[in-house]
């Protein structure tokens, strides 16, 4: 008893005034994400009237109903979630390859071809050179313009480096004298101390595929490989939903859209939601190894 | 091992060359799982950066890149006189550095205050909330923003109404929508900022606290004396950083965010690369663009370093 009173007691007015602006601050962060979700399940009624805020009014899974009814949503959907599997899948690979063949301090001619990967983060060749080069090699309207030309990040590729420098050299050296070969020492030794790291590299690539907008709207024409973000926006900003639940439904559609679009919004921000707190406990080491630079 | 070749060849000049490649050989399947990497380098990243050359030229679809006659810089002279691209520039700076000047004070703000939290549990869930948004796409947060934010049926100027006040143009005034911008980017990006400020002052030297304290220095001294000195040089490599940065702008943003209404403060450097190159087939006055834009963020680049390295911190090269 007398221990918690202590401690009870060091409990002061700025602490209470730091707890609280801080709860403030993730309820702000979370708000908009409470909003949407609020707006996906709310009735007709309720959201004409603005009622909805923070939480659903008139519970009506309507609006679910029908975006999970659209073959589009589908589409898209597989379409990003290929583009984010094979993607991912080939960056790690290819990003794991060259920082550890690049860890390696006695590689000849390591400087140089470190120094041609990093450069690239200073200077491009820009949007259109990219472009033409993308459609050179016919990758054009292809789903591999979306993670070829983008498989190797160059933070990704030193926060990696970073980490194989770091484990310890005995190991290694220890399996080289016993006659194992790099790949060798890499499958069994190295990758199996990696794990952390490769699951932080895996969930930046596999959110950057995920969440690809740019290069889709620049290298995909046909609409029927639309990812889910370009399928999101032409949903959010166009007038394909407009039209399309003004036949459904007639009267209240305009309300009906913004339950809609939410319930888009909600479907296609949920595969991040789910997998976010399994993975959330490496990235800060992953951000921080990053910050240390090469 | 490499002396028996030494005595077996006679040719003195060949021998350096010769081990030289022996021990490259030594190395070749960490060449091997080099090369894709490499291959990919030269043609996604250097391949465009030859392609840089159609900025002098007069770019000719059919012609392709390399017959495309020569123009010098024709194409400079007449994005310069454009009123557009300067306009562009302005407003890339604008947004660049209103966000800077709000969220790089919060961002240090917001570690600070989490640095205080005593609970190891509190500290965990609400970091987690605040990393949150920096993984929502921009397309996702365009919709949520225009859900809340729009002047007919958005959440918040309901609110407003409901409260007495007029509704608020948040994404159809220029002013508002600078706002706006800014309000979404400090939104996704400020916890994702504070990790590396948290694992700053996780390094602070607990001994310094406990010495203050002893010497009757309140929180707030403490603060200013021993907490902001022992990041400060956190504190101003991230400042440069992001100083080094204020050419560059996503496009993502912008675009999204952005409607006709909003154009004069919505369209920057890269939208309107996108619009000249994309939707007008400009090539050559784009990738233009794209030349002045690097060489720019290039020379701030070097005199960030130069600035960093002469006050006596890291450079950032």
């Amino acid at each position: 008893m007398a221990a918690t009173l202590k401690k009870k007691k060091k409990i002061t007015v700025g602490q209470v005034i730091n707890y609280a602006l801080i709860t403030l601050l993730a309820f702000v962060c979370l708000y908009p994400f409470l909003n949407v979700i609020a707006y996906s399940l709310s009735g007709y009624n309720a959201v004409l009237s603005g009622r909805v805020n923070f939480y659903p009014i008139d519970f009506s899974l309507e609006a679910y109903k029908q975006i999970l009814g659209k073959t589009q949503i589908w589409n898209s959907m597989r379409t990003t979630v290929f583009v984010t599997v094979v993607g991912t899948a080939l960056s790690l690979v290819l990003t794991t390859c060259a920082a550890y063949a690049l860890s390696r301090q006695d590689l000849p001619g390591r400087t140089f071809l470190t120094g041609m990967i990093l450069f690239t983060m200073y200077f491009g060749g820009g949007m259109i050179p990219t472009f033409l080069v993308v459609k050179g090699v016919g990758l054009y309207d292809t789903l591999g313009s979306l993670f070829i030309p983008q498989s190797v990040n160059v933070f990704n590729f030193i926060v990696m480096r970073t980490f194989f420098r770091n484990l310890p050299e005995s190991l290694e050296e220890a399996a080289r004298i016993d006659g194992a070969s790099y790949v060798q020492v890499l499958i069994k030794i190295v990758l199996p101390l990696s794990l952390p790291i490769i699951a932080t590299m895996g969930l930046f690539y596999a959110v950057g595929y995920w969440n690809t907008y740019f290069d889709a709207l620049l290298y995909i024409q046909n609409p029927d490989k639309y990812t889910l973000q370009l399928r999101l926006r032409s949903l959010l900003f166009g007038e394909e939903l407009n039209n399309s639940s003004a036949n459904l439904e007639g009267m209240g559609t305009q309300v009906m859209t913004q339950s809609l679009k939410m319930a888009t919004v909600a479907v296609s921000t949920i595969p991040i939601l789910v997998v976010y707190p399994w993975l959330q406990k490496y990235f800060v080491k992953g951000v921080m190894i990053g910050s240390v630079k090469g | 091992m490499r002396s028996r070749t030494k005595t077996q060849s006679p040719y003195i000049a060949k021998k350096p060359f010769r081990q030289k490649l022996a021990k490259v050989w030594a190395y070749k399947w960490l060449y091997l799982m080099l090369l894709p990497v490499i291959v990919y380098y030269i043609v996604f990243k250097y391949v465009p950066m030859y392609g840089i050359t159609i900025a002098f030229k007069d770019y000719n679809v059919f012609k392709g890149v390399l017959a495309s006659p020569w123009c010098g810089l024709e194409v400079f002279k007449k994005i310069m006189t454009n009123k557009n691209f300067w306009e562009a520039i302005k407003n890339t700076l604008l947004l660049n550095v209103t966000t800077l000047l709000v969220s790089f004070p919060l961002t240090i703000i917001v570690s600070l205050m989490l640095n205080e939290v005593a609970s190891a549990k509190f500290k965990k869930v609400t970091q987690s909330i605040l990393y949150l948004p920096h993984f929502i796409s921009w397309v996702v947060v365009a919709g949520i923003a225009t859900n809340l934010f729009s002047l007919q049926g958005g959440t918040i100027n309901h609110l407003l109404n409901s409260i007495g006040i007029d509704s608020i143009p948040f994404l159809s005034s220029n002013g508002w929508w600078i706002f706006t911008y800014v309000l979404c980017n400090v939104w996704k990006e400020i916890g994702w900022g504070t990790i590396i400020y948290l694992a700053a002052l996780t390094g602070v030297d607990e001994s310094l606290y406990e010495a203050a304290y002893l010497d009757g220095a309140t929180k707030f001294q403490r603060l200013i004396y021993i907490t902001l000195p022992s990041i400060k040089s956190v504190i101003v490599t991230m400042l440069i950083l992001q100083i080094s940065k204020m050419m560059t702008i996503g496009l993502d943003a912008p675009l999204l965010l952005g409607n006709s209404k909003v154009m004069g403060v919505s369209e920057v450097i890269s939208t309107y690369t996108y619009r000249l190159g994309i939707e007008r087939a400009k090539y050559s006055d784009s990738t233009a663009i794209g030349l002045f834009q690097s060489v720019i963020n290039i020379i701030i680049l070097l005199a960030a370093d130069k600035f960093a390295k002469a006050i006596g911190e890291d450079g950032i090269i």
